[in-house]
């Protein structure tokens, strides 16, 4: 099936700003949007757009997909084109956009390191975890970092919500020396952080889920 | 000019472990063509292989890669990878690595291919993903420098040694000479160069075809793994894991045909033996649509499927429309691994003075001819860990190599004219061509079944795309993010590499692991049993042998 690409172009070098550009291509409705991005990218070499794993594990095809941030990779052809054939396709709003989708991560991943991002190891740590706390981890640990929840949320604080998830899920590991000492680290009381997570699922393009209860560690 | 004394290429896991151990006792950055944390090491579902058990023991892991290996493993290598698997597994738990546990809280393992005992360590199927993001966080921990986004595009070779790299920087799109006492590659695979793969769009060999291009030895590239269980169509990962947790192979009868292949493991016979089973099956019409065969979970109850195999379920819902917890997922074998690579000793060092190399782009031999699940993750931790130490070792005792001038002089102009150039936009032929044509070529003729005269049609058709790719004008201009410019130089990277495992696959008249010739189906010990050397000659690779370190295990059939 044809589809009308609607992609967002911008090159410093030579662009005053964002302008939109169509590009047609043929792909299946089960293919993926990186799939027709890969065709349109036939078409203009020049398009910019980040890709690696095509599976929803890297992160790195994040984008604003008819305005609702997500993975290039992990969204279908069919769930995503609209009545009259189209895909609008922009960089993730809350980035500074470098060029066509790309969009400037570094800020992004500098704010992890607000919360101290790595387990602090107790000295006296055996090595064991109870199956039910390592399940606790497992969901927050799945966090790819492709930014999609940046761009989906309004700013909860200063510390990007990224960061909270690492940093929440650093307060849930019994290995870890600061425990609730993490929750005053990140800066967001407890009732917004309580919000955070209950909003994070559908935001998520992993659906990742922390339980409430960390708030109360 | 930048100057590291350690410089790692490549963010993956064998590259962060690296770095983390070399930062010990240097200065050391990360360079890496993506964010290190989008490395395909993340990917990795099964787990990691090591003898923790009281019912295993390290002889025993010895001895199933060596079997696994086709006797092809050097078996001193082999001993190191397992000898010091445990320590590594304590040390990554302590970096604070969420692994899944068992009931006594110990750190859980399962079974995978191969092996005689559930030997790997894992969370849940996203084993790779979570290790690599421990790391990255030991990395911001050290605060180790990372240049993300900047392609390695020559090793800097002075007087024999290398002494540094030019490196490309996407974003800002100009070239940089960074001055290092060692290099250690850690780049990936090349998986790329089959249109079928299991593989990210990252994997285009660079870091195997441009230390070849600096006179760096590759050997065994004619071995490369495919795995059995990859969805039909996208060829996205159906892990290993899923047959290690029970899961059957059926063909279109029903049947669980392992079991005239490998009677004795079934599921968990060797990659090798699975993936040409099903293409056999499929050969000869029992599968389905004469295409697929079926990974078939459903007898193992949704509450396993979910818990064990979460990443597994989710893809096949979404990319294959099947939820594995009620009915079968279509699969087919696809390329996944290289055991090849850039040579190495035990320490990662390469035949490159100032190089060593780790992980998958590597070749230190512990796989040989057939890698087993569970021991391409144990290898990127512990041979990283080997060649960040003896980076750091180097980086203390020798002082800085000689770069001269006219070394970065010559290098700056031969690439400059790349990004200056304004060769993007229509002309006849194209790089997305070149790459197709490449990529099912592979796939077709250097695949699981090979024979001498398609290898040998292969081998004539690369050199015809390869003089098609030289007259491609290269896409320069100078522009932030030109992924056109990185295709040009990842096709030129993957036709190198197609050349070397085409000819080296014509050259070994026999088959063993992987590497199976229809015209010479029986392993051939007196003529074989050794290593193929490849370095770049004036026209074309120049090809060797080398021989295999056999400590304590003598050859013998392999049979499961």
């Amino acid at each position: 099936m044809n589809v009308v690409l609607n992609i967002c172009r911008f090159n410093p070098e030579v662009d005053v700003k964002p302008y939109f550009q169509e590009f047609t291509v043929l792909v299946e409705e089960h293919n993926t949007v990186l799939d027709a991005l890969l065709q349109a990218w036939q078409q203009d070499p020049g398009l910019s757009f980040r890709r690696s794993c095509r599976s929803a594990i890297c992160g790195s095809c994040a984008l604003c997909i008819n305005g609702r941030p997500g993975l290039a990779c992990q969204t279908l052809i069919r769930n995503a084109i609209t009545e009259d054939g189209r895909i609008t396709l922009e960089p993730l709003p809350h980035f500074r956009q470098l060029k066509d989708l790309v969009v400037d991560l570094d800020p992004f991943f500098e704010s992890l390191k607000a919360v101290v991002p790595w387990v602090v190891i107790r000295d006296n740590h055996d090595g064991r975890m109870t199956p039910e706390v390592a399940r606790k981890l497992e969901s927050p640990a799945t966090c790819i970092l492709c930014g999609v929840c940046h761009a989906a949320m309004d700013d909860p604080g200063e510390v990007k919500p990224a960061a909270l998830v690492k940093g929440l899920r650093l307060a849930l590991d019994p290995r870890d020396v600061l425990g609730a000492a993490r929750l005053q680290l990140m800066k967001v009381p407890r009732d917004i952080l309580r919000l955070f997570i209950k909003n994070l699922p559908e935001k998520c393009p992993k659906g990742i889920t922390v339980p409430e209860d960390v708030c109360h560690v | 000019m930048l100057m590291h004394e350690v410089l790692v290429v490549g963010g993956g896991l064998a590259g962060l472990m690296a770095a983390l151990v070399a930062s010990q006792k240097a200065d050391v950055a990360v360079l890496s063509k993506i964010y290190p944390t989008r490395s395909h090491s993340g990917a990795a579902q099964g787990g990691f292989n090591a003898a923790l058990g009281e019912d295993d023991s390290i002889e025993d892991h010895i001895f199933d890669t060596v079997k696994g290996s086709d006797y092809l493993g050097d078996q001193d290598a082999i001993e190191v990878l397992c000898s010091e698997g445990p320590e590594v597994i304590l040390e990554l738990e302590r970096m604070g690595v969420p692994w899944t546990r068992t009931p006594e809280g110990r750190v859980a393992q399962r079974s995978l291919g191969g092996a005689g005992f559930p030997r790997a360590c894992f969370a849940a199927d996203f084993s790779g993903h979570v290790v690599l993001h421990t790391l990255f966080e030991q990395v911001l921990r050290r605060g180790i420098k990372i240049y993300p986004e900047w392609h390695l595009v020559e090793l800097l070779v002075e007087d024999g040694q290398v002494a540094g790299v030019l490196a490309y920087d996407l974003a800002r799109a100009r070239l940089e000479v960074i001055r290092s006492k060692a290099v250690i590659l850690a780049t990936g695979g090349y998986g790329r160069a089959f249109a079928k793969t299991t593989n990210a769009h990252a994997n285009t060999g660079d870091g195997m075809a441009i230390a070849y291009r600096a006179g760096a030895i590759l050997s065994d590239m004619e071995f490369v793994q495919f795995h059995p269980t990859t969805l039909y169509g996208t060829n996205i990962l159906i892990s290993e894991a899923a047959r290690g947790e029970g899961g059957y192979l059926r063909n279109c009868h029903g049947e669980r045909f392992m079991v005239h292949y490998a009677p004795q493991k079934m599921e968990l016979a060797p990659r090798d033996v699975v993936s040409r089973a099903i293409f056999k099956e499929i050969k000869e019409g029992r599968g389905f649509e004469g295409q697929y065969v079926h990974l078939d979970l459903t007898h193992l109850g949704e509450a396993l499927v979910a818990e064990r195999l979460p990443q597994v379920r989710d893809l096949a819902i979404r990319y294959a429309g099947v939820d594995p917890a009620s009915a079968p997922m279509p699969i087919e074998p696809a390329q996944h691994y290289s055991m090849g690579g850039v040579r190495t000793d035990v320490w990662g060092m390469t035949s490159l003075p100032g190089l060593l190399a780790a992980g998958e782009v590597a070749n230190v031999s512990v796989h040989g001819a057939n890698r087993l699940g569970g021991n391409s993750l144990l290898e990127t931790v512990v041979f990283g860990r080997r060649a960040g130490h003896r980076a750091a070792q180097l980086a203390r005792q020798e002082p800085w190599p000689t770069l001269s001038a006219a070394t970065i002089t010559r290098a700056y102009e031969s690439w400059s004219s790349l990004l200056a150039g304004r060769g993007q936009g229509v002309q006849e032929d194209s790089t997305f061509a070149i790459r197709q044509e490449m990529t099912n070529l592979m796939t077709n003729q250097v695949g699981v079944f090979r024979v001498g005269s398609e290898l040998e049609d292969a081998v004539n058709r690369l050199a015809k795309l390869k003089e098609r790719y030289q007259k491609l004008k290269p896409p320069g201009g100078v522009q932030p993010f030109n992924y056109a410019l990185m295709d040009y130089l990842e096709v030129g990277y993957l036709l190198d590499l197609c050349e070397i495992i085409a000819r080296g696959a014509l050259r070994r008249t026999e088959s063993r692991g992987a590497h199976y010739r229809l015209d010479y189906p029986q392993r051939d010990d007196q003529n074989w049993l050794c290593h193929t050397f490849v370095r770049r000659g004036e026209d074309r690779p120049e090809f060797s042998n080398g021989p295999v370190k056999i400590t304590r295990y003598a050859p013998q059939e392999r049979g499961y």
